[in-house]
């Protein structure tokens, strides 16, 4: 029998005694496969940016024709709901038990003031305690107002100066549009370092390796052998990732998903790589889940740009999360979904996560034949 | 005669200052059982891992099969099979699933391959647990399992790293028959087990102390020079008083207690049965009754165990 005849068995072997195993053990299944899809969903209903329907306490002390003007205006749209017409004490009560997130006070003599052509002053009190919250409720309460004082100069006039905006990609700006490309990398990467660092792991810990290491089965052969079948398994999930992503959430691939599975496939033997090295390193399997959960949960989750933006790091971050695989991926994963970029712009992309994904292999493959000594 | 199957020359491994394996040399014949004895940490499975090529010498050489361990282990990997301590099967896979898959280990294939599989499956008497998850089978039915997964590929030198730790008496017998019918048909075994009422069934036996091969050569021979003269089993009553005047007569190489009674290793021209239940009923021993034995591997390790220490000894 030829050389590259004996190599194809062996891989073959390793490839299909994991599939075995995975047949075996549904648990696999389910990290790989359920696991993903309940935490996108979790995550995709859960995470939102955009608020709406702010409990909000009004302390009329006006009870005017202007001022029931103002509060309409405040909450004719969905952004607020008015929790309570109420005086003070109680509104700073309810905001301190998170029954409203701000109160809206309206002087006596609001109205007055108005008619008599002075500034008519009305006081905002916000939970200031979650700054994300508190700056949206700024801005929505700063706009609304703002147009009901240009109704009040002139009913009829346009403002002088107005921006029109036209937002690309995401005209409703919906938190699910730009959180699911991300979140989807940000599970794969996980799900994918754990599969292959257990598995490798549980090898050295059987003592089974060393009974590898005996026979004549390589050491590219256990990394390829180990690989492939959990390969198979990664494009599944991010096929199943990318279809709750358009049926559920109606996140859209608007460039080519050729393209997106085959960026998808470098980033992930680039991640079970990454856990196989792991596994050969740490031996055990309490030490590699440890590893595998930590390089793989936080340079995904934080320098990947799935939730801080990578222009807004420090330099050394910006550095540092240029070995970061999940960074490419998520700009590929955006720029295919949501702006429908092709190979010209996103090349550079898919290079380094190629890059990644050999670099990953040869180093695991090289550390085994260290081991053995 | 042919070359030898294995062939150790000076060999020594070192893991940092410690020196597991201390300048070890024999050779083993095709078709010989070698037995490889010594307590645990004496290096046993330092050398079968050396032999195997997953450990690389630190100092000698040795040949497996006519390969040089150091220089082309992979073929030496391929001419053996190599039982680990712990028989690391799948557990978790059925004992088809095992076999196929050392078997694709191994580059096998097709139909030739599904044919070996099951003769060795019939060898290893393993034909009804086909279908059976490895993990739910008693230790003896898995010890064949890791036996025939290491005789797949028909290896010229088959390695058993302590193969019958944790197995019950029957099924550690039984296990030794396919050893011998093994080695009849032409495979070299190279074993190591701390049991030694097995080593009796090897042909020539190593001793390993501190990383050392001190002693060498078939059980018989070995009972001759470490355990010289008779061996006697004495029971009674009231032996213990008797047996302290004993000691100090000429001819008595050693008095142990043993169970109830007594064992002793007396100079065969000085001493014999009778003379030994005279001398104890005289020192004052009630209903004495000795009998002749044979020496075991247990009185010549014990022997060759203890020489080195009463060398050190001030």
């Amino acid at each position: 029998m030829t050389r590259p005849m004996r190599f194809l068995i062996r891989v073959g072997a390793m490839a299909s005694k994991e599939v075995m195993h995975i047949r075996r053990d549904p648990r696999t299944l389910y990290m790989a496969l359920a696991m993903p899809v309940v935490m996108l969903l979790i995550f995709g209903f859960g995470v939102s940016f955009d608020m709406d329907r702010i409990p909000l306490v009004v302390l009329d002390g006006d009870r005017s024709v202007a001022s029931r003007s103002l509060v309409r205006a405040v909450s004719a749209g969905h952004e607020f709901v008015i929790a309570a017409d109420s005086d003070e004490a109680t509104a700073l009560r309810m905001i301190r038990r998170g029954q409203a997130l701000a109160g809206l006070a309206i002087p006596a003599g609001y109205q007055r003031e108005l008619a008599a052509g002075r500034d008519g002053e009305i006081q905002l009190i916000v939970d200031g305690a979650d700054g994300v919250v508190a700056n949206q409720i700024l801005s929505k309460i700063d706009g609304l107002v703002r147009a009901e004082s240009l109704r009040r100069i002139d009913l009829a006039a346009e403002p002088p100066l107005q921006v029109k905006v036209f937002t690309l990609f995401n005209p409703e700006a919906r938190s699910a549009l730009f959180m699911v490309p991300g979140l989807a990398v940000y599970l794969l990467a996980i799900a994918a370092v754990l599969l292959t660092a257990l598995t490798v792991s549980g090898e050295w810990e059987r003592g089974s390796m060393e009974q590898l290491f005996a026979s004549p089965v390589g050491r590219l052969e256990i990394v390829l052998g180990k690989l492939l079948p959990y390969l198979g398994l990664g494009m599944l999930q991010l096929l199943l990732v990318v279809a709750v992503g358009a049926m559920i959430f109606d996140v859209p691939i608007r460039g080519s998903a050729t393209l997106l599975f085959l960026a998808g496939f470098l980033f992930l033997i680039g991640m079970l790589g990454q856990g196989l090295f792991i596994s050969v390193v740490a031996r055990n399997q309490l030490v590699a889940t440890q590893a595998g959960a930590l390089s793989s949960l936080l340079p995904s989750l934080l320098l990947s740009g799935m939730l801080v933006p990578i222009e807004n790091m420090p330099r050394i971050l910006q550095v540092l999360s240029s070995v970061v695989p999940a960074r490419y991926f998520v700009h590929a994963m955006r720029g295919i979904m949501l702006k429908g970029s092709g190979l010209s712009i996103l090349w550079g992309d898919l290079v380094a996560l190629a890059i990644f994904a050999l670099a990953i292999i040869a180093l695991a493959t090289a550390r085994f034949r260290r081991r053995l000594a | 005669m042919s070359e030898p199957s294995i062939e150790a020359v000076h060999l020594s491994r070192r893991f940092g200052s410690f020196l597991a394996v201390d300048d070890v040399s024999f050779s083993v014949a095709r078709g010989e059982i070698f037995g490889y004895l010594g307590a645990n940490g004496a290096g046993k499975s330092t050398t079968i891992r050396m032999l195997c090529g997953l450990l690389a010498p630190t100092a000698g050489e040795a040949r497996v099969a006519g390969f040089d361990v150091k220089t082309a282990p992979e073929a030496v990997k391929a001419s053996i099979g190599y039982m680990s301590q712990k028989f690391s099967l799948y557990l978790d896979l059925p004992v088809c699933d095992n076999i196929d898959f050392f078997g694709g280990a191994y580059g096998l294939s097709g139909p030739d391959f599904a044919a070996r599989a099951d003769e060795v499956l019939r060898l290893c008497d393993l034909e009804n647990e086909h279908d059976a998850i490895t993990g739910s089978l008693p230790g003896g039915v898995r010890q064949r399992l890791a036996l025939g997964c290491a005789i797949l590929h028909r290896p010229a030198v088959l390695f058993l790293d302590e193969p019958t730790a944790g197995v019950d008496p029957v099924s550690r017998r039984l296990f030794w028959r396919f050893i011998r019918r093994l080695a009849r048909d032409g495979t070299t075994i190279f074993v190591t087990t701390h049991y030694l009422d097995e080593a009796e069934y090897c042909g020539r036996i190593g001793l390993m102390v501190d990383g050392r091969l001190v002693a060498l050569d078939t059980p018989s021979a070995l009972k001759r020079r470490y355990v010289p003269g008779r061996v006697l089993s004495v029971h009674g009553r009231n032996l213990a008083p008797a047996a302290v005047s004993l000691r100090s007569r000429p001819g008595i190489i050693t008095v142990e207690p043993f169970g109830a009674g007594l064992h002793l290793q007396v100079a065969a021209e000085d001493w014999n049965a009778d003379s030994v239940a005279q001398a104890l009923a005289s020192a004052g021993a009630q209903a004495v009754e000795v009998e002749s034995g044979e020496p075991t591997l247990e009185d010549v390790f014990l022997a060759v165990v203890a020489r080195p220490r009463e060398v050190h000894a001030p």
